[in-house]
């Protein structure tokens, strides 16, 4: 079976741990984010009948962007960015993310989750954010902890997208 | 293509003009003259350019040496080949597996019956174990520990006679945490080895960004509980064993050597990794062959050693007491006997030995003694286990100084002999020959101060026994009141003195002394002082009588009795006249009597 290695990563409060809970096989404890700063589920995802399996790896994000641990993302073959919608500041830190990764380890496929969607009211992204995110070729998914809209998509799409790229001639 | 090649279009080198033909023998031999020499060296280039590449002759050539070569270096060669001889020798079986199971039957063979006699020896082990645990303390104390955890007691045991055992091993791909192998024994689930193996290199990551030490390798090994994890970092891929108990000091190399096969063997799966695990499937057998479980039974020098003792326990005291008790029992025998021979009359033990099953003895023996021999036999001790130097002395024991004195006299079995003090007293009958002889010898046996022969009952030889009896039997009668010897007396008394003469004169030749008792008597008629008188007057008129026919007085005595001790009647003859009379009686005495030794 393929497995891909895929980071998780937005900073603290966005809702990263909450949107994949329940979507995810994990055997260890929230605990993990604040002490080792990295916490590993396991998502198994169905693409054309065939089974792969993503090990994801959540990074604590905490306030700032540098309290990302980067060596974490070394060897990741996709990266899932987590937004909080209702927060345009968690906006802009993304961008900065994004150039911490690309400078550990280049460019990877990745997706957005614009989280929160079920907060409607409190919605601040428009659509020039969005497209915005599909200029820098990454996937963006409106998704919802609570509803749990839009998870499998993002997983299946980044799945799609890590396999593609290995399968390129390197 | 070279310039020179014939088939190359014509062109005026030498500025001839006109045509020329290249074929033309002038043409061709103008060109040897001028170039000749260079062509040939070009030609040669050309060959080597062409065959730059090693020709299967020259690789041929170099191949053994170049095996040599690289084989001394390092161990490279060999685990490169290891996969392709690996296949040749599976597809060399697929195709004629007889002709492989012939070749290895001899190698093939010994393994197998040491592997079956070692699992035996292995089983046999277990038992021994399971059986002294469950019987002892410790066996006891687990059970109840197994009651009251809820856990089998197999487990249990597992748990406390276990040494270490490598219960997992991961092969982990090192950039990305992603699990390219995992091997657990069969009865030990271990689902989420994925998940593991990232957070495994997550805490590498975390614990070499957290002390800086990145370039080190990272986290070594590290210890949870009864578990300790030992990571060994390679470029491509982190191997990592968990390992329950305490990890030997040949584990680290074991996977470190593992890993290095891992990496040669798979070097292109590496290269080409984007996430397929199963292109390491060839990696398994390897990550399994580092599983391994050692109990206390299969290791552990302590346990066994005492084990082993307690094997040999037994059976050593057994001998070792069936040793002393059969050395305990051939020095009993061995006491007994020389006590018993100690205590035999005649012989003196003044040295004794054994040694190798036989018994020294060195002593005095007397030749009349009881044959040794026959001492050790009547105890049931082997006689054939005396080796005996014995010197020949003369014993005082009294049985011996009897028997002796029986030879020396040579005894009649009718005689009786006892020593008392120093002599020895003769009692019983014998003839009279016998004694005579014995009174007649002037010497002793040793250890014999004297031989008193007065008890012997002499008997006379039968015709000198007549003659006393004839003597005896004769009676010399006298008228009432007379002392006076009528003629029929006169001719009783030539009778007596006919009979005794010859009695006397053999009996002497014997050593005997023989004399002649006159007792004369008278009838119950007048008084006892008359009667007395009277029986003497009879005795002394009959002694006279015999010396006047030649006797020696000295034969004879005589004593009157008067009407005291009467003879019986007597058949045809009334009492009183056969007491009145003088009867006879033969007196016999060693001339010795009492044998003495001079001083």
């Amino acid at each position: 079976m393929i497995q891909k290695k895929v980071c998780m990563v937005g900073v603290f409060g966005v809702g990263k741990t909450c949107l994949v809970q329940q979507f995810v096989h994990s055997i260890f404890s929230a605990k993990y984010h604040s002490t080792v700063g990295v916490k590993i589920d396991r998502k198994v995802v169905s693409l054309d009948g065939t089974e792969a399996t993503l090990l994801l790896w959540d990074l604590a994000g905490r306030d700032g962007v540098e309290d990302v641990a980067v060596s974490y993302l070394r060897g990741s073959h996709a990266i899932l960015y987590v937004v909080d919608g209702t927060r345009k500041e968690t906006l802009d830190q993304i961008f900065e993310l994004r150039e911490l990764a690309r400078g550990a380890i280049g460019e990877v496929p990745s997706a957005v989750a614009l989280n929160k969607s079920d907060l409607t009211s409190e919605w601040v992204l428009g659509p020039s954010d969005e497209k915005a995110f599909s200029d820098l070729g990454w996937h963006a998914v409106r998704t919802s902890a609570k509803t749990g809209d839009g998870v499998e998509q993002a997983f299946s799409w980044l799945a799609r997208a890590a396999i593609d790229a290995g399968e390129k001639p390197s | 293509m070279s310039a020179f090649d014939d088939r190359s279009p014509p062109t005026d080198y030498l500025g001839l003009g006109g045509s020329y033909d290249p074929a033309s023998e002038e043409f061709a031999e103008l060109r040897e003259l001028l170039l000749g020499k260079e062509r040939r060296q070009l030609e040669e280039l050309q060959r080597r350019l062409d065959t730059l590449g090693l020709s299967p002759e020259e690789l041929a050539e170099h191949l053994p040496e170049a095996i040599a070569l690289r084989a001394g270096r390092d161990q490279k060669l060999a685990k490169a080949l290891a996969p392709t001889v690996e296949n040749a020798l599976s597809e060399s079986v697929r195709r004629n597996p007889k002709q492989i199971a012939t070749a290895i039957f001899p190698v093939l063979g010994p393994a197998i019956r040491k592997a079956i006699a070692e699992a035996l020896a292995g089983l046999v082990g277990s038992i021994n174990q399971a059986v002294e645990n469950s019987l002892s303390l410790r066996g006891i104390r687990w059970r109840i520990e197994g009651w009251r955890t809820g856990v089998p007691y197999a487990q249990i045991v597992l748990r406390h006679a276990l040494i270490y055992r490598v219960e997992q091993v991961f092969l982990i791909h090192a950039e990305t945490g992603l699990l390219l192998g995992h091997a657990a024994p069969a009865d030990l689930k271990a689902a989420d080895g994925d998940l593991i193996s990232g957070m495994l290199t997550a805490i590498q990551d975390f614990v070499a960004d957290s002390f800086h030490e990145r370039e080190s390798g990272g986290l070594r090994s590290f210890s949870v509980g009864e578990l300790t994890v030992i990571v060994e970092q390679g470029p491509q891929a982190v191997i990592a064993a968990v390992v329950r108990g305490q990890p030997p000091a040949t584990l680290l190399p074991r996977l470190q050597d593992t890993l290095e096969n891992i990496h040669l063997q798979l070097v292109n799966a590496f290269a080409e990794f984007s996430g397929d695990a199963s292109r390491f499937a060839p990696a398994h057998p390897l990550l399994e062959e580092c599983l391994e479980t050692v109990l206390s039974t299969d290791r552990g020098r302590l346990p066994r050693v005492r084990s082993a003792w307690m094997r040999w326990a037994i059976p050593t005291a057994v001998v070792g007491l069936l040793l002393v008790f059969l050395a305990w029992r051939s020095h009993r025998t061995w006491s007994t006997a020389m006590a018993r021979l100690q205590a035999e009359p005649g012989i003196e033990l003044l040295e004794t030995s054994r040694g190798g099953g036989r018994w020294m003895v060195r002593g005095l023996r007397d030749p009349l003694s009881a044959d040794p021999a026959r001492v050790l036999a009547s105890i049931n001790a082997d006689p054939a286990r005396l080796e005996a130097r014995w010197e020949p002395y003369l014993s005082l024991e009294p049985s011996l100084v009897v028997e002796r004195t029986r030879r020396w006299l040579a005894a009649p079995a009718t005689v009786s002999l006892l020593f008392r003090r120093d002599s020895v007293i003769a009692g019983g009958t014998a003839p009279l020959a016998w004694v005579g002889g014995v009174l007649l010898r002037a010497t002793l046996p040793p250890g014999v101060a004297a031989i008193d022969l007065s008890r012997v009952d002499a008997e006379l030889p039968p015709r000198l026994a007549a003659l006393r009896n004839d003597t005896e039997q004769r009676l010399v009668l006298f008228d009432p009141g007379s002392a006076t010897l009528s003629s029929v007396s006169r001719g009783m008394l030539a009778g007596v003195a006919g009979s005794f003469r010859p009695l006397a004169r053999e009996a002497e030749e014997m050593g005997y002394r023989v004399s002649l008792q006159l007792i004369g008597r008278t009838d119950s008629t007048g008084t006892d002082a008359v009667n007395q008188a009277l029986s003497l007057e009879r005795v002394e008129a009959a002694r006279t009588a015999l010396i006047s026919i030649g006797m020696a007085p000295a034969e004879l005595d005589g004593i009157g009795i008067g009407t005291s001790r009467p003879l019986a009647p007597r058949e045809g003859a009334d009492q009183s006249r056969i007491n009145r009379s003088v009867a006879f009686v033969v007196r016999l005495n060693p001339l010795g009597g009492r044998l003495a030794r001079k001083p």
